[in-house]
């Protein structure tokens, strides 16, 4: 409504004047909240293991949790989603995620996941960094929805794989704003190390259960079990992904990660900037 | 009477295929999992077309072994200790304190390896009626019915899956270009940087083209914004992610009070849910084209569900042989109710037409 | 149907202003075409007509634009979609979905028409332009006309009523391009859409237009009738050069027109003075060369000599093999049988990489920007060699080291590729066609350009379509149909008897073969020192 009213003050004898400026994804109160609480639900659905507090016996919730949260989390997810759209994303943000998703999403078979060497990253990073949080969070998730769409991985995985890269976006925007040159890489590469084991060690508790199968008999095989604490779990965990993947695949995405931002890092940059000040957002209508 | 090809539904593959997926979720009997595994395969084969994504069902067979093996290994190596028969005497190698009492090999048990192969089936199963999903329903015509409320993210995933071949012949473009610089030589990763750079710029200029476009076309239009039914919905929809928060706790925990575990979170998605619903009303977009869900998009769905239901029922009456005894390991057997309910999803292929083959029109201009 | 009036437009304050003062009237049912130089506001001139200019760009807009009655101060362009359709340079670039039939549908989609409405409106615009055959295609896969009439047809599906098209046809070639104009013509005489278009290639558009809208610069725009605004015209189609330099009156627009007016001309000129560059000897040697892609055979067994200090036109249809040829003589792209020699050296494999000595043979590609990937004009001057800069210079006189690369003008950002490729002083220089999205002037200055290359000694070949562009540069034409050679020869020979590949200049004056204005100047003053 407000444009509006901008505009009819500006009458015929003035300049209709429009400035640029402002996010692509505008993050407001409301949407700060829901995306907190979205969070909270949201890792805990990942956490589920570890936070389990059942008696032996009253195991029978505990299959139901992972199938009732793969309900789940899509709605949530879609929630968030249509809250940061419903926030005011114009034309030339939703094109410029459009495009940045298609290019993450053609990254993404040149690493093809092998080896840990995961391309999808580096440039959701940078996009973060220079867009912001808002844009950052939505990119996280549509990039890995279309690659989804794309190499038909649709799945019950794909809402927790969208949520945990739309917080690595999310967290590159809330990085400190005024690192500028050398240090700014250098506080990229440390954020991407950092989110490479983050986003392995999430999904990882993801599939824990799954694949390491629920230990309802109470027998040492890594698996968890709702009749262990927390910690407990949390220490079965920590070994399993210990072995299974931090000296594989996670340290292999760390230096994917590290590596593309050194070498991408600055150049990428430069032309996220240019785009983002010709394509600047948030049209600020005055009349004078 | 001879059915014309034509386009199921696509939600009603999905939901066909999270009929038989829960159906497999209720049993660990390998001969039902295994009967299901190829309902899903046959249904495919049958019906898939000829879109990329119909070739992905291979992919997610192989997975499905993958989680096979893995279950199977994570049972026998990692602490066997189950009874009955040794298939393999192993020495136990125990691992230290830090490593949360995990003791390597061991003796491993007939029992261990029925346990990770049922398991891992199980699990195998579902994951290939989920692959069934993906190769079977088009997932442009998947995004045609999300709410309204999410129709820019799904035109920002139109978009992205519209450019992709674009962003492809780029880097294929560029590839070539590039090896006409004299410099060729300098350091090597100069040959990333000068791939990636030009492909993101260009897809950059692009993406405000586009924007325009959109623009000039009419993308964003809304209706008068109701700001009290606004208001509203966003209260609900924050209470409803509250409850949420604390049904996820809840239904976790056994020691909650009753009200904050099942109803909370029930109470709470059903909230988030109208939210999602009733949101962006004020926008005025149509479709074009929109899949009917028809009489046939129907009893495709129907028959998924009703392999789950029946499932669900039998393990009502009859639990005992849904889940096979491994100590001591026994014969599988099959009762009559779950067979119904493994074979039933074959119904879906009978109901549905052949899907329509698109024109092999794939000429790449020169 | 569109009023401009006292319109000022600037996107800074400490900007000039790119529109001054302009009142404009366009009628109902009018094909209005816009001409001017490349950046003297043409795009922001459109760009107002449906609002995009400033609600979109940002910038200062005073005065009114008025479209059948919507101010577009108050009616940003999404509310205007349904009275102003607009058509962008690069029709891909536009495209929303991905297929025929769901582009077409976007706009009314957006605009909530009701979905029988739809369906119906969709075939009704499929057939409009006859691309019914295409519904359910992938727009990728079209050729580049068939995509642009995607993208009118998309715009017109809201059944507006001014269709507004920024340059249609300046990255088509000239057969899609004519198609292009056919579609648009048909609109303008069926429906009484008013059209409003800028041009570059006006040789094809003018004859077209009821009225002429020129921008000289400065934020001027002035408008009127063809035939008197061309005489003045800042950019102007050989045909119109000739009228000029004839000083018929009313100026011709059309061959047609043209001929009859250049009857008694006809009779004094003098024949053509042969224009050919004195041919060195043979750099690059090619033998049978022959590129296949799996079944399909894109160059057949051409054999070809470049003679050095000499232009050669490559010309033919697209997909005819231009570029698979270019880029296997180049010798970075496939072939599958034959040699390239240049100087006696092969120019593909191993031969290649083993030297020391650069590369022999530089290629400009299509897409000139592919090469760019560095910062700055600076960097990558440097990057390419020490010469690259002053070779700009020389190329292109006045581009900043600071600037980036994307921000050049598409004339200047192909010298600095050319600069680029030539700083490893290749002998022989290929261009892909090079002439796609140049306006008059920036012709002008790559044709000097070459010119300028070719007497320092290098053989030129460029592969284009662009036959003024032919007609004003090249010695010898060789033209590919279907992989295969089917003529080659001095370029009036080739070109001046061929009714696709003729000049405007030899249509007029056939059967006599001026292939250019400057030509028929020179015989001008030739026979009036005679006479």
């Amino acid at each position: 409504m407000k444009s509006l009213t901008a505009a009819r003050t500006a009458g015929d004898g003035q300049d209709l004047v429009t400035t640029l400026g402002g996010h692509a994804v505008p993050l407001r109160a409301r949407s700060a909240v829901m995306l907190v609480l979205i969070s909270i639900a949201g890792l805990a659905m990942f956490c589920w293991p570890l936070l389990t507090h059942h008696d032996a016996s009253g195991s029978a919730h505990v299959t139901d949790a992972p199938i009732i949260f793969a309900v789940t989390l899509p709605l949530l997810v879609f929630v968030i989603l249509a809250e940061f759209a419903d926030g005011g994303m114009d034309s030339k943000a939703l094109a410029m995620l459009g495009v940045l998703s298609a290019v993450d999403a053609a990254l993404r078979p040149t690493g093809g996941g092998t080896g840990g060497i995961e391309t999808v990253f580096f440039l959701l990073i940078l996009a973060g960094r220079v867009f912001g949080p808002g844009f950052g969070f939505v990119l996280g998730c549509t990039s890995l929805f279309a690659s989804a769409l794309i190499t038909a991985g649709v799945g019950p995985w794909l809402p927790f794989q969208m949520l945990c890269s739309a917080w690595i976006g999310m967290g590159a925007g809330l990085l400190p704003r005024r690192v500028r040159g050398t240090r700014e890489i250098v506080m990229l590469i440390g954020y991407g190390i950092v989110s490479a084991y983050l986003f392995g060690a999430l999904m990882n508790l993801y599939s824990w259960p799954f694949l390491a199968g629920a230990d309802i008999s109470g027998h040492a095989n890594l698996a968890y079990s709702s009749a262990y604490s927390l910690l407990e779990n949390l220490h079965r965990f920590g070994v399993y992904t210990l072995v299974t993947s931090t000296g594989g695949w996670d340290t292999g995405r760390a230096i994917t990660n590290a590596v593309a931002i050194a070498v991408l890092g600055r150049p990428v940059l430069v032309v996220l900037r240019r785009a983002a000040r010709r394509a600047s957002y948030d049209l600020v209508r005055s009349a004078d | 009477m001879r059915r014309l090809p034509a386009p199921v539904h696509p939600v009603a593959w999905w939901l066909w295929a999270i009929g038989l997926a829960v159906a497999a979720s209720f049993t660990t009997d390998p001969l039902l999992l295994l009967l299901l595994i190829g309902v899903a395969c046959f249904v495919v084969v049958l019906r898939r077309g000829d879109a990329p994504w119909a070739r992905s069902l291979r992919v997610y067979l192989l997975l499905g072994a993958f989680i096979v093996v893995v279950r199977v290994a994570f049972r026998c190596f990692l602490g066997a200790s189950g009874s009955g028969t040794v298939l393999l005497d192993l020495p136990r190698i125990p691992l230290p304190d830090w490593a949360a009492g995990v003791s390597l090999l061991g003796p491993i048990h007939l029992s261990d390896v029925l346990d990770g192969l049922y398991d891992g089936l199980r699990l195998a199963a579902m994951i290939i009626c989920i692959g069934a999903a993906n190769s079977l329903a088009n997932p442009k015509r998947l995004l045609k019915v999300v709410p309204i409320a999410l129709y820019d993210i799904g035109t920002v995933v139109v978009v992205a899956v519209s450019v992709f071949p674009q962003i492809a012949d780029s880097i294929g473009r560029v590839r070539r270009a590039q090896r006409l610089r004299p410099d060729s030589g300098g350091r090597k990763w100069h040959v990333v940087r000068r791939m990636i750079v030009p492909v993101l710029a260009d897809a950059l200029d692009r993406s405000l083209l586009l924007a325009a476009a959109m623009d000039s076309r009419g993308y964003g239009r809304r209706g008068p914004t109701p700001v009290r039914t606004r208001r509203i919905l966003g209260v609900l929809t924050v209470a409803g992610l509250i409850a949420v928060c604390i049904g996820v706790f809840g239904v976790l925990d056994d020691r909650a009070p009753a009200a904050f575990r099942w109803p909370a979170f029930v109470l709470g998605v059903a909230l988030a849910a109208v939210g999602l619903a009733f949101s962006a009303r004020e926008r005025t977009v149509t479709r074009y084209r929109v899949d009917p869900f028809g009489v046939t998009a129907c009893a495709v769905a129907a028959s998924g569900l009703a392999a789950g239901g029946l499932m669900i029922l039998a393990g009502q009456y009859a639990p005992a042989h849904l889940n096979p005894s491994t100590t001591p390991a026994t014969w599988p057997v099959v009762d009559l109710l779950p067979l119904m309910a493994a074979v039933i999803g074959l119904l879906a292929a009978v109901v549905s037409p052949p899907s329509a083959i698109q024109g092999l029109d794939e000429e790449v201009p020169a | 149907m569109i009023e401009l009036r006292d319109l000022s437009i600037r996107y800074a304050d400490d900007r000039p202003p790119e529109l001054a003062h302009v009142d404009l009237h366009i009628e109902e049912g009018e094909l209005a075409l816009v001409i001017g130089r490349t950046g003297v506001g043409k795009s922001t001139l459109l760009g107002a007509i449906n609002g995009l200019v400033p609600h979109f760009t940002g910038g200062r807009l005073s005065g009114n634009v008025v479209v059948a009655g919507m101010d577009t101060r108050d009616h940003p362009p999404r509310e205007m979609a349904d009275v102003v359709g607009r058509v962008g340079q690069d029709p891909v670039a536009g495209f929303v979905a991905d297929t025929v039939e769901d582009e077409l549908a976007y706009g009314m989609e957006q605009l909530g028409v009701a979905p029988a409405t739809m369906r119906k409106r969709v075939e009704e615009t499929l057939d409009l332009l006859g691309i019914a055959a295409l519904r359910g295609r992938s727009l990728a896969t079209l050729s580049g006309g068939q995509q642009q009439r995607v993208a009118i047809g998309s715009a017109l599906v809201t059944a507006p009523r001014v269709l507004v098209l920024d340059e249609p046809t300046s990255a088509l070639d000239p057969g899609s391009a004519e198609e292009v104009l056919a579609a648009i013509t048909r609109l303008v005489h069926d429906l009484g859409t008013t059209v409003v278009m800028a041009e570059h290639r006006l040789e094809r558009a003018v004859q077209y237009a009821d009225s002429v809208i020129a921008m000289p610069g400065g934020g001027v725009v002035r408008s009127g009738d063809p035939a008197t605004m061309m005489i003045d015209a800042p950019v102007a189609p050989p045909v119109v050069e000739l009228g000029r330099l004839c000083s018929w009156t009313p100026l011709p627009l059309s061959v047609r027109d043209a001929r009859r007016a250049a009857r008694p001309l006809r009779g004094r000129l003098a024949d053509p003075s042969p224009r050919a560059r004195p041919a060195g000897d043979v750099a690059l040697r090619a033998k049978g060369v022959t590129v296949q892609y799996r079944e399909r055979v894109a160059v057949r067994d051409v054999t070809l000599q470049l003679a050095a200090g000499t232009v050669t036109a490559l010309m033919g249809r697209n997909g005819s093999g231009k570029s698979s040829l270019l880029w296997s003589l180049q010798g970075s792209g496939p072939r599958s049988a034959g040699s390239v020699l240049v100087d006696g050296v092969e120019t593909s494999g191993d031969a290649k990489r083993g030297s020391t000595s650069g590369p022999q043979i530089g290629l400009v590609p299509q897409t000139a920007a592919d090469l760019l990937y560095l910062e700055s004009v600076g960097e990558e001057c440097a990057a390419a060699g020490p010469e690259a800069r002053a070779l700009l210079d020389h190329l292109a006189p006045g581009i900043d080291d600071g600037q980036h690369p994307r921000d050049l003008s598409e004339g200047q950002r192909l010298s600095l590729v050319l600069a680029i490729q030539l700083a490893g002083r290749p002998r022989v220089l290929l261009l892909d066609e090079p002439t796609r999205g140049l306006d008059y002037t920036a012709k002008a200055l790559l044709t000097q350009q070459l010119d300028t290359l070719a007497r320092d000694g290098h053989a030129v070949l460029v592969a284009t379509h662009d036959v003024e562009f032919v007609a004003g540069l090249a010695d010898r034409v060789v033209v590919l149909a279907d992989g295969d050679v089917i003529a080659d020869g001095p370029t009036a020979d080739v070109v001046a008897s061929s009714p696709i590949f003729a000049p405007q200049v030899a249509k007029v004056l056939a059967p006599q073969e001026f292939l250019t204005v400057r030509d028929v100047a020179r015989a001008l003053g030739d026979s009036r020192e005679l006479g």
